[in-house]
């Protein structure tokens, strides 16, 4: 029996595409040149192609942590394109490609279970818990493009306080503008972690609403997280700390995305692992 | 070619002698209608701050302008003896001022090289010149290959890459902590000439206010004059500072002006967390290096503003040799092209000629032997006269153009003419 060609998509492809087009980024910082750029974004565009068609043939359910990371991935992969073509002559795919390339890795490493290929999301009672997890998705991905606003925002400010000659270094967004992605990211990103939040407690009261879920690791990752936005939006909105110190806290808020991302669904069938 | 380019640079003459040999706009266009009249020239004149050129460009078959020529007439133009005139001029001929001519576009005969601001200003020469009439057909070739030669070196080479002058290294920076600049407030402490220059630089940058304080009201009210801006009291100067995204400092106290106590309890609770960007270009520094917290508030001072102007000097000569590599590329482009033109009409007319005495004698020698040869015979006999033909006018079309690569194309030309009874 022959195996139709997309069929045989597997993390594999795009996960070294991505790796390739991140090695040929980071040799456009030492050797500069168009060719480099566009080995890159070829091999990018490819990487892009094999994981969108992976995703339609094997739509995961973003309930599971092996879904959550790779719908996130592949979110993530479509921003380092356009931020490719966008800022052409910046070192984009350096900072997104990274991130993309550990979600994809993570992805495979929590491999899915028969449960989570889950092509009945919006039916029957599983409606409120993929509202659920869209909302949450979509709060992820807030939180992942302020977070490589924060890392990008770090390394140019270095690159001032170190004083570097900008004509000697592969450009970079200023400040102000990286500021302003981060803010709008978190904007962004509270409404629907909140409104996924309150979908999720709704769901965990009506009909799982047991001590050891409300406790469990998700849960509780989910809830600090939402709490580490909401302390964010309250300095970054009513105090003047530093854009420094609420980049490094939207770093540690990523962190705790990761884990909750990672942490298994306490009832959601194809959740567990 | 019949091309030279005659002046004095920076490096040939004192500025007393540019200053004194500058061209404003009434002699400029006086000199371009009287050099063309007067020689029978086609003329531009480039004018900068560094150098004082004259490009002329006269009919092959008539002498060049030589230097001296041109000394007699800068000196009676402006008035200084052709004494102090002659002995700084220099004169590139033909090939060389070609190469001449692309080198100064290029900026690798500027005193910064790679400069942009010189691209622009043998534009305009050229277009001073074309707008006078003053241009021909050498001068009309020259000029673009000149601009396109230009542009190649600064997009294929580094060569004008970054910046190199403190008041360009300032903006460097701030284009890395700013995005928009039209909401921005620019406040200049002190009117000294460091501050106007790299206000000038940063004026590019359309800023929403200009704001000046010095400790004489009278200077800071016109130097925000002359920029569109406001004058701010002394006294005001925690005011200004609060309201300010980019300072530029450069009074002569000899202490801080802005000591850091100060900063840090009259301005910085004022501010909020947006982000300040100080030039301290005083030596001694106005501002306490203290200020500087790494991220709302950035202090450089001038030290940091020449590392990256040095550094970037530095960077720039490394492409000077590829530069000069591309230049002499585009210089001998130019030439071929420009012999292939000045050759063509000769071989055109040359070919022409043969064509028409082989026409003239074969066409009765076929009519005489009209009946007697098949049609493969008179085809064989009219090959023949064609090969005859090309193989008479191949070594004189050959010999121009080796003559023309080397120099000497209008002689030969001129030969050829007259050897074959050419129009």
């Amino acid at each position: 029996m022959t195996v139709p060609p997309l069929q045989g998509i597997t993390h594999a492809c795009f996960g070294l595409s991505y790796l390739l087009a991140f090695a040929l980024e980071v040799a456009r910082l030492f050797w500069p040149g168009r060719a480099w750029r566009a080995a890159g974004l070829a091999v990018g565009v490819a990487g892009v192609a094999a994981h969108t068609a992976y995703l339609a043939l094997n739509p995961p359910t973003p309930a599971a942590p092996y879904g959550s990371l790779l719908l996130l991935a592949w979110v993530l992969a479509l921003f380092y394109l356009y931020g490719t073509v966008h800022y052409a002559k910046q070192a984009w795919g350096v900072f997104v490609l990274p991130v993309v390339i550990g979600l994809v890795g993570l992805s495979l490493a929590l491999t899915a279970t028969g449960d989570a290929v889950a092509p009945d999301w919006l039916h029957g009672d599983r409606f409120w818990g993929a509202v659920h997890g869209f909302l949450l998705l979509g709060g992820a991905i807030g939180i992942s493009v302020g977070f490589l606003a924060s890392v990008m925002y770090l390394v140019q400010l270095r690159r001032v306080r170190n004083r570097v000659n900008p004509a000697v270094v592969v450009p970079m967004l200023n400040l102000e503008r990286l500021e302003t992605m981060a803010r709008r990211a978190v904007n962004w990103a509270f409404p629907l972690l909140t409104a996924g939040l309150l979908v999720g407690t709704l769901l965990l009261r009506t009909e799982h609403g047991g001590p050891e879920t409300w406790l469990s690791v998700k849960v509780l990752t989910t809830a600090t997280l939402w709490l580490v936005f909401a302390v964010l939006l309250y300095l970054r909105y009513a105090t003047n700390v530093p854009a420094r110190r609420l980049a490094l806290l939207h770093v540690a808020a990523f962190g705790l995305l990761l884990l909750a991302l990672a942490a298994s669904h306490p009832f959601v069938p194809g959740g567990d692992r | 070619m019949n091309l030279r380019a005659i002046g004095c640079n920076v490096g040939s003459a004192p500025v007393e002698l540019r200053e004194k040999l500058a061209f404003d706009a009434d002699k400029l266009t006086r000199a371009l209608a009287e050099l063309t009249a007067r020689y029978g020239a086609e003329a531009v004149v480039l004018g900068t701050c560094n150098r004082v050129e004259l490009y002329l460009a006269r009919p092959e078959t008539v002498a060049p302008v030589h230097a001296p020529l041109v000394a007699e007439y800068l000196s009676e133009l402006h008035g200084v003896p052709v004494a102090d005139v002659q002995p700084h001029l220099y004169e590139h001929a033909d090939a060389d001022a070609v190469r001449h001519a692309f080198r100064v576009a290029a900026g690798l005969d500027s005193v910064v090289v790679g400069e942009d601001q010189i691209a622009g200003q043998v534009k305009d020469a050229f277009e001073a010149a074309q707008r006078a009439g003053a241009t021909g057909p050498l001068l009309n070739a020259l000029f673009p290959a000149a601009a396109r030669a230009s542009k190649r070196v600064r997009t294929e080479t580094g060569l004008a890459q970054g910046q190199v002058s403190v008041a360009s290294a300032a903006v460097g920076f701030l284009k890395e902590v700013f995005h928009r600049f039209t909401d921005k407030t620019v406040l200049v402490i002190g009117a000294g000439e460091m501050g106007r220059l790299t206000l000038t630089h940063i004026r590019e940058l359309r800023p929403a206010a200009v704001v000046v304080t010095n400790r004489s009201p009278e200077k800071a009210a016109a130097l925000a004059a002359e920029f569109g801006g406001a004058a701010l009291p002394w006294e005001q100067l925690d005011d200004g500072l609060a309201g300010a995204d980019i300072v530029v400092s450069t009074t002569g106290a000899e202490d801080y002006v802005v000591p850091r106590r100060r900063f840090d309890e009259k301005v910085r609770p004022r501010r909020g967390r947006r982000k300040l960007v100080v030039f301290d270009l005083a030596v001694p520094r106005d501002f306490d290096p203290r200020i500087d917290d790494g991220d709302q508030v950035s202090v450089f001072n001038v030290d940091d503003l020449n590392r990256v102007r040095d550094q970037q000097l530095a960077e720039r000569r490394r492409h000077v040799a590829p530069a000069e590599a591309l230049v002499a590329e585009e210089v001998a482009a130019f030439l071929t092209d420009w012999n292939r033109r000045r050759d063509g009409p000769v071989i055109g007319a040359l070919t022409e000629e043969v064509n028409r005495i082989r026409d003239a004698v074969l066409g009765p020698l076929l009519g005489k032997l009209n009946g007697k040869l098949t049609d493969a015979d008179k085809a064989l006999i009219e090959a023949a006269f064609r090969l005859y033909g090309n193989k008479l006018v191949h070594g004189p079309i050959a010999a121009l153009q080796e003559a023309s690569r080397e120099g000497h194309g209008p002689g030969l030309r001129e030969a050829l003419m007259r050897l074959f009874g050419l129009q």
